[in-house]
Order: C-alpha cells, then structure tokens, then sequence
C-alpha cells in the first residue's frame, strides 16, 4: 500500500509517537526528544513533586535557562530560582544556563540542544521559535512539563499545516520583522489556531536563521502551535559543530496534504508597525510616522540577535536618542552580547544614549523592568502589545522592525528608517 | 516502558461518567480577552486566593466578583489567547470556575486550562444568543451537547483523555494516578 504523503509536522509526530504516519486531528500520545523550561519551571517542579514523581524521566533531554526575571528584585523570585537551579543540578539535567545567559529559546537554539527534526517542547508560548532551525517546537504548560518529567510523556493534537509560500526579496530596509507583522494582520490573531505553518518557497534558502527565528518566534501570534523552516543548507550551516544529539531533519513530502496556502511576496512589502492593543492590527509606517512615544524597546527573543542590533547601530551612528526618549537595548542572550560588543555595535549604541540590560525577557515579561507609566507609549521589537503587556494596562505598546526602533528612537516619533536613507544604502 | 501499559489502564478504569453533566450560573465575558488580561504576569507567584481576588480584574470593574460566584463563563473569541503562562488558568482555577463555553479559545490557554481541571468547550455557537449573566448552563459530555433554557448546542466529542483529566480533577492529579499506578504494577 502506497504511504499516505506527510507534513514535516505529521512525520514528526509519527515518529515521536512511534508510528508510521499519522492524520491530522489524531490525537497522540508522544515523546518528546528535548523539553526546556525558564522561571516558570518553579511550577512545573510543583506539579512533578505534587504527582508523587521522584525522578526524571530522560533529564539528559531537559534544560533549564533562567531569563524572565533576572536579577531578582524581591526575595520570593530570588527563591524560586534557588528552587529551579536545585533541581535542575539534582535531577541532572543535561543542562541549567543561568540568568543572564540570554532568553531560553535562543539559548537552547545557539547551545546546539534544540535541532532539525526534533520535537521540543517547552513551557512558553514563544516555543515555536525552534522552528528556525526545522525542529518542530510547541509550547506546553508547566504543569504539563511536570508530567513530561514524569512520565516522559504526554499528548497532542496532530495538527493541519498552513503552508505559506515566501517569494521575492525584502526590499532595503524592509525586514523579515515586516514581513511577519503583515502576515499576521493578514491572519489575524487566531488565524492559524491549533494549527502548524510551514515557511516554504523560493525566498526561504536567502534567509539567515536569525530572520527565520523571527518567523516562527512570532507564529505564536496568530496561535500557531508550531511554525518552521523545513531543513536546508542554511540550517545545516547554523547546526553543524553546535549539535549536542543525533538528529534527523526532515522535509515534507512534495504533495503532503496542507490546509490552507498562503503566498507573500517580500518585494512587495513595506516597513510595517503594529498599532496599540492587538498583534493583527499593522500599518505601514508612512501611516503612522509622527506619533508619539516615550520608549522604545530593541529587546526580545524576536527581534535582538547580532543582525537586528547591528542595523539599529548603523542607524544610531553618529546620532543620539531623542531626549523625550528612553531607548532600552537588551541582547537577546550573552553570544549575541558579546559579537555585538566585539563588533562595536553595543559601543555605538550606547553611544547614541541607549541603556544595555542584561540579556533576558525584561521589558517583554511585562513584570520585571521597564514598565511603563500610564499613559506611555512604548515602540517595541517584541512580539506582543495587548493591553498590560509590559506590566501597566493604561500603557501603551506598538510593535516595529530594529530599523524602524532605532529611527524613531533618533526622531522621538515613530519614524520610517527609509528616510534615513545614507544608512540602508 | 514494560510498567507503561498497566498504568495506563489503571488510570482509564477510574473514567466513569464522574462530571458527565456541569451545571451552574455563567458570566458572559466579550471578545479578544488575553491571557495577558485574565491574569497579569505580575500576579503570577502569589498564592492562589490572592490570584483569584485579581483573575480577570481588568476584564472590567464588576468582572471579578461575578467570576469568584460563579462557575461557568461564557467567553467570546479569542478567549485566552497570547501568552502561555499557565498562571491564568491557575487563577480561574482558584476563583472557582469549573467550565468555559465558547471560543475559539487560545491554544495554551485551552489546555492550561484543562490541566488545572476546568472544562474548555469550544461552542462558538453559544455566543450572540442571548445568554445573560447568571443564567444556568449545562454541559453534557455523554450526549456533546451544551443546554441553555430550552436551546442544546451540539459539540465535538470531548476527547477520552480530556476527560480522564477532568475527572481527575487536574492533571496534577490524573499524574499522581498514573505514578501511583506505575509505582504498583509489577515491572
């Protein structure tokens, strides 16, 4: 009998759940190859000490990286994360990496533990991040991390495969960020609910990981459970000499069975920003150049690797934040800090009057740095604007490209890089 | 592995038509409440009766106390979407609340939700009927029906291990089954 033709998502899941091939909305019960966790893993700890549970199951295949408060600014977090690093070294796991080491999900990415054809699983809605280097990469909660500690177990949904076809090439100084943003509001905030988007076409091999990591970080905005590049030689470039398992990168078959086609022409697109209050609601730039702001963020695991702060930096050069503006700059994990600091860009930065957190989620978490007072309005490379996002619900945020960040840092308005044209050339 | 299976069946035996039926009063809640907004991140490492004082707070001025005296919400789109963090469900959780009608809802927050033994049906047809705060809702698993006054509403079949779940009480609990389990079946 001939096999049914599979989604990387479907060959996935059937081999993490020990089948040949499995059908959308199947559920499974799987094994996943990797799970990581952050802070939150205090209650995943719960949850596993809860159970009755004494030992981990497979903890060569678990991590833990503190990021979303760090350093603690009260004593319960400061406890907590005693907990987390406790745990982590009594039940050995294959790795902890410690606060300041940057945001779990580039970590567990540029540490080699989070690889092509793996599924991952992890205790934040930012999993899908993974999908940058072809792993298929879900978010779970902590007390379903616990479970997995466990049991090594637990269960999904096989999900359907939106399939967006990338074309073209970005226009100077429009960014994989841009394209996103327009996908999204295009989608829309529920547009690909339980479902898994496949990054395909002929843009896709002219992608670095870093644009694909935003990508697929921000799949999670349109509810995605998962979102991912197929393995290519970019990817096998990035993984080589990182890897810390044998893994298997696999490709959909050439007439897998998608639910929906989605096509994006990335010469076609323009810087984009995402008004106050919900991911879905972009426009271009031009629209909203001129408005107001009173931080802005270069932050995040979306948007704060090497490339994103370098063209912030050739935006800054030789000029200053605006002084009606904060400018928060957090490199989103230590590596990055430091090729951006051996590569002159966090001097040129600072420089320009930024002020350099420590690699983590700050602003993003909404609960540790950078809240805003009410009122404010905060121009963010981030992922998510709804209301109270950074920890004040009468605050507003707007999401944008590093360009467009930077620029409107320099102008104090939300502003279009374009026009600072000598730059992008 | 070899203690996998007796586990397993151990755990289903208990699957009896325990919460077959959910009966109580709902609040109505609007369209596009995150998970942001059910439960700031902030509030996330209180105890439990201090999450369920905030849970939904700044859903609106009277959301709160209708949400701790009730036990079913009727949620609009979107319901729940954004963050992961399991926190808002814990906090429904400690508010009471034993159900959620209507959606589509957020995918983490649905099973967040389900782990910390609330129902989530998704019943989008529920929505823009006319259900009033406090009306009585009934969900009817055996039958995949939702009832309100003289209205059903058909749904998808909960799935078995949803209900295992449920019936559990949470998965902290359907986990201490299944360890307990495996702990007692010969290896």
């Amino acid at each position: 009998m001939k096999r049914r033709p599979q989604t990387v998502a479907e060959k996935v899941l059937a081999r993490a759940s020990g089948r040949d091939n499995v059908m959308p909305g199947e559920l499974l019960e799987v094994r996943p190859d990797f799970t990581y966790s952050h802070d939150y893993a205090v209650f995943a700890i719960d949850a596993f000490e809860q159970m009755g549970a004494r030992s981990v199951v497979a903890p060569d295949r678990n991590a833990i990286g503190l990021d979303h408060g760090f350093p603690v600014n009260n004593a319960r977090d400061a406890n907590n994360h005693a907990r987390v690093r406790r745990f982590a070294k009594q039940h050995k796991f294959c790795a902890f990496f410690e606060g300041g080491t940057g945001i779990a999900h580039q970590v567990m990415m540029e540490k080699g533990l989070v690889l092509p054809g793996a599924l991952v699983l992890a205790s934040d809605s930012h999993t899908p991040s993974g999908g940058a280097v072809g792993a298929l990469a879900i978010g779970i909660g902590e007390t379903e991390l616990g479970f997995i500690w466990a049991t090594g177990r637990t269960w999904l949904k096989v999900p359907d495969t939106i399939r967006v076809n990338l074309t073209g090439s970005l226009p100077r100084g429009v960014a994989a960020k841009d394209a996103m943003l327009t996908l999204i509001g295009r989608l829309g905030v529920l547009g690909a609910s339980y479902k898994a988007i496949e990054y395909q076409g002929a843009a896709v091999p002219l992608l670095s990981v870093s644009e694909r990591f935003t990508f697929c970080n921000m799949s999670a905005e349109v509810g995605a459970k998962a979102g991912f590049f197929p393995a290519d030689e970019v990817t096998e470039a990035f993984v080589r000499g990182r890897a810390r398992f044998p893994y298997d990168p696999v490709r959909s078959d050439a007439d897998a069975v998608y639910s929906e086609q989605v096509a994006l022409d990335l010469s076609a697109l323009e810087p984009m920003v995402v008004l106050p209050g919900r991911e879905d609601q972009a426009i271009p730039v031009t629209e909203a150049a001129g408005k107001r702001i009173d931080q802005v963020f270069i932050g995040s695991c979306t948007n704060a690797r090497a490339d994103d702060l370098a063209i912030a930096a050739r935006i800054l050069r030789n000029r200053r934040v605006h002084p009606d503006v904060r400018l928060l700059v957090v490199p989103a994990s230590r590596t990055v800090e430091l090729e951006s600091s051996r590569n002159g860009d966090l001097a040129i930065l600072l420089e320009a009057g930024a002020t350099l957190l420590p690699s983590g989620c700050a602003v993003c978490a909404g609960a540790h740095q950078g809240v805003l007072a009410d009122g404010e309005v905060c121009l963010s490379t981030s992922n998510r604007n709804m209301p109270g996002r950074m920890g004040n619900k009468k605050a507003e945020i707007m999401l944008c490209s590093p360009a467009t960040a930077a620029a409107s840092a320099a102008a104090g308005v939300v502003t279009d890089a374009r026009a600072f044209d000598d730059i992008l050339s | 592995m070899a203690a996998r299976k007796p586990a397993e069946q151990g755990v289903r035996r208990e699957r009896k038509s325990v919460n077959a039926v959910i009966e109580g009063e709902a609040t109505v809640l609007g369209d596009y409440i995150s998970a942001d907004t059910v439960l700031p991140a902030r509030w996330s490492f209180v105890p439990p009766d201090e999450m369920a004082e905030h849970v939904l707070e700044e859903a609106g001025p009277q959301v709160n106390p209708k949400i701790k005296s009730r036990a079913i919400i009727v949620a609009g789109e979107a319901f729940g979407y954004g963050t992961g963090r399991e926190s808002p469900a814990r906090a429904l959780r400690a508010a009471g609340i034993k159900a959620i009608v209507g959606g589509p809802f957020g995918r983490m927050f649905f099973r967040n939700a389900i782990n910390n033994g609330i129902l989530v049906v998704d019943c989008p047809a529920v929505l823009g009927c006319g259900i009033a705060d406090g009306d009585t809702i009934v969900i009817d698993l055996d039958a995949s029906r939702v009832r309100w006054k003289e209205q059903a509403f058909e749904i998808a079949p909960v799935a078995p291990i949803i209900r295992n779940i449920i019936a559990a009480g949470s998965l902290i609990d359907y986990g201490r089954a299944v360890m307990a389990a495996r702990d007692g079946a010969p290896a």
